[in-house]
């Protein structure tokens, strides 16, 4: 895949979506640079998860473009670009086995399955907090926390470019949420892996650190360093989406 | 042991009807309700057998090729209908799409079963295509429909899961082969649950029927072993199709999950 020079990572220019003839996504153009963190906020309902969906290229928008480090996404194969952008979703969803086999799950794909590293499987565990003994663990036996954790390494297998969380912390407590925050903050920072984390949690954002997007009825309307966004917003809808007075408008 | 054929006559026939209302009787007793379709259904066995007794006359008394491959075909059509219309949504895409499952598994079937294997001859003979064809078709129409049902449900209620695979960098082949493989079981085990226990529980129709005509057993025991062969084999090649197109149906060339396919 060509790796153009100076390119963002991915770029959206001037995306739209309709569903089910309701525009979910509107003129949205943003840009993605190689190993920032990145947090889309907004109000539930706002376009949030489609957005990832696009990145992920589970969809395609219905106007505008996606391009991967310069190339249009309807040039790049879905299943090789998927393996560079990866993908945690909200729920968790473990495959029957252990936590080694789930692990191994994009190799097992690629027919590549007999090139287990057992060694780089502990690292992957690791890397997420988790302990390297777990691997002979059944999946289905773990806690929402550890699934969520597993889901993650699973991602990192590839060695994706570019890691999309989807409220990867949504079923968790929220002292268990800011650790695997943390963890997956530090991970980034050994991996030098671009962050795009979907939420509607502030707190978890201003964890997160990098570049704070906030998404309201399907149009970006602010995009500020998290640093800033938190003590000052720059827009009115900002600062109302901060305060709370946001929440519950319909999209 | 030379069985002496009854045909029974009209009168006999209405005797039988006795059996029904007595039937009737017991549903009415009960205060089951089922009376009036009890009374439909006796009618409309009556009716259609009649119907298809007279059309059969006259098909096999006309020797034409044509007609008897037309009378085939019509049957595939209205079993690709009954299938379709047996699921929530039945599209006109669905329709072909088991149309042109049945005619592979069932056709392929036929063929090799009366051209290959029986040699029945001339090739048309419609004394054999047409009772068997309609085994075939009438076993392979249950899997069909039991695999379209499976199929839809697993891909919907686990769309989490193929989605999960699809973000892993699975083709849409490989995020939907789950599916696809209970599917295939579940249209696959009614035709093993019956080879499993015929002549211990079961009897089939056909041997039954083979046995009154006043064949000899053996020779209806064979029969039957074909045609329960032949129906393994076109329920699997049936549920091979049109799973396998199906779930195809089910993603955009790019492996995403077609959103108006899970809405159908």
């Amino acid at each position: 895949m060509m790796s153009n020079q100076g390119e963002p990572a991915i770029r959206l220019d001037r995306v739209g979506v309709v569903k089910q003839k309701r525009p979910v996504l509107a003129e949205v153009t943003l840009s993605f640079e190689p190993g920032g963190a990145y947090s889309i906020l907004g109000p539930s309902g706002a376009g949030k998860t489609t957005l990832l969906r696009l990145l992920n290229r589970l969809e395609d928008p219905t106007t505008g473009s996606l391009r991967f480090h310069g190339t249009p996404y309807g040039q790049v194969s879905a299943i090789a670009l998927r393996r560079r952008v990866a993908m945690v979703f909200q729920v968790p969803v473990l495959f029957p086995g252990n936590v080694g086999d789930n692990l191994c799950t994009a190799l097992r794909l690629q027919h590549r399955d007999d090139r287990v590293d057992e060694a780089e499987l502990t690292r992957l565990l690791e890397l997420v907090e988790l302990d390297g003994a777990m691997l002979t663990r059944d999946a289905a036996a773990l806690s929402v926390g550890q699934k969520q954790r597993v889901c993650i390494a699973r991602a990192l297998l590839t060695a994706p470019e570019v890691l999309l969380l989807d409220e990867p912390t949504a079923a968790l407590d929220p002292t268990t949420a800011h650790r695997l925050i943390a963890a997956i903050v530090g991970l980034s920072r050994r991996q030098r892996l671009t962050l795009i984390m979907v939420s509607h949690q502030p707190e978890l954002a201003r964890a997160f650190g990098g570049e704070v997007i906030v998404l309201v009825a399907g149009r970006v309307v602010e995009q500020s360093r998290a640093a800033q966004f938190f003590v000052a917003p720059a827009t009115e809808q900002g600062r109302r989406y901060l305060d709370g007075t946001l929440m519950g408008t319909p999209p | 042991m030379s069985a002496q054929l009854i045909d029974p006559t009209w009168y006999q026939l209405a005797a039988a009807t006795a059996l029904v209302v007595l039937a009737i009787g017991l549903s009415a007793a009960r205060g089951l309700g089922l009376e009036r379709d009890l009374t439909v259904a006796a009618a409309r066995t009556l009716v259609q057998l009649l119907a298809i007794g007279y059309v059969l006359g006259f098909v096999f008394s006309t020797h034409s090729p044509a007609l008897i491959v037309g009378i085939l075909l019509l049957m595939l059509v209205i079993a690709a209908w009954t299938v379709a219309a047996r699921q929530r949504r039945p599209t006109h895409g669905l329709r072909l799409l088991v149309l042109g499952a049945l005619s592979t598994g069932c056709g392929l079937t036929l063929v090799l079963g009366t051209q290959v294997i029986l040699r029945i001859e001339p090739w048309y003979n419609p004394y054999y295509l047409i009772p068997l064809m309609g085994m075939v078709i009438g076993n392979s129409l249950n899997s069909a429909t039991l695999a379209v049902e499976r199929l839809d449900s697993d891909l919907r209620s686990g769309r989490d899961q193929v989605e999960a695979l699809l973000a892993l960098g699975a083709t849409s082949r490989q995020a939907a082969a789950a599916a696809v493989r209970s599917a295939m079981k579940a249209a696959m085990i009614p035709i093993i649950n019956s080879m499993m226990v015929v002549g211990l529980v079961s009897l089939p129709g056909m041997m039954t029927g083979q046995i009154l005509g006043g064949n000899a057993p053996l020779i209806a025991i064979k029969y039957q072993v074909l045609i329960m062969y032949m129906i393994a084999f076109s329920t699997a090649v049936t549920a091979f199709v049109l799973t396998t197109l199906r779930a195809r149906s089910y993603f955009t060339g790019a492996h995403q999950l077609r959103e108006e396919a899970l809405q159908e």
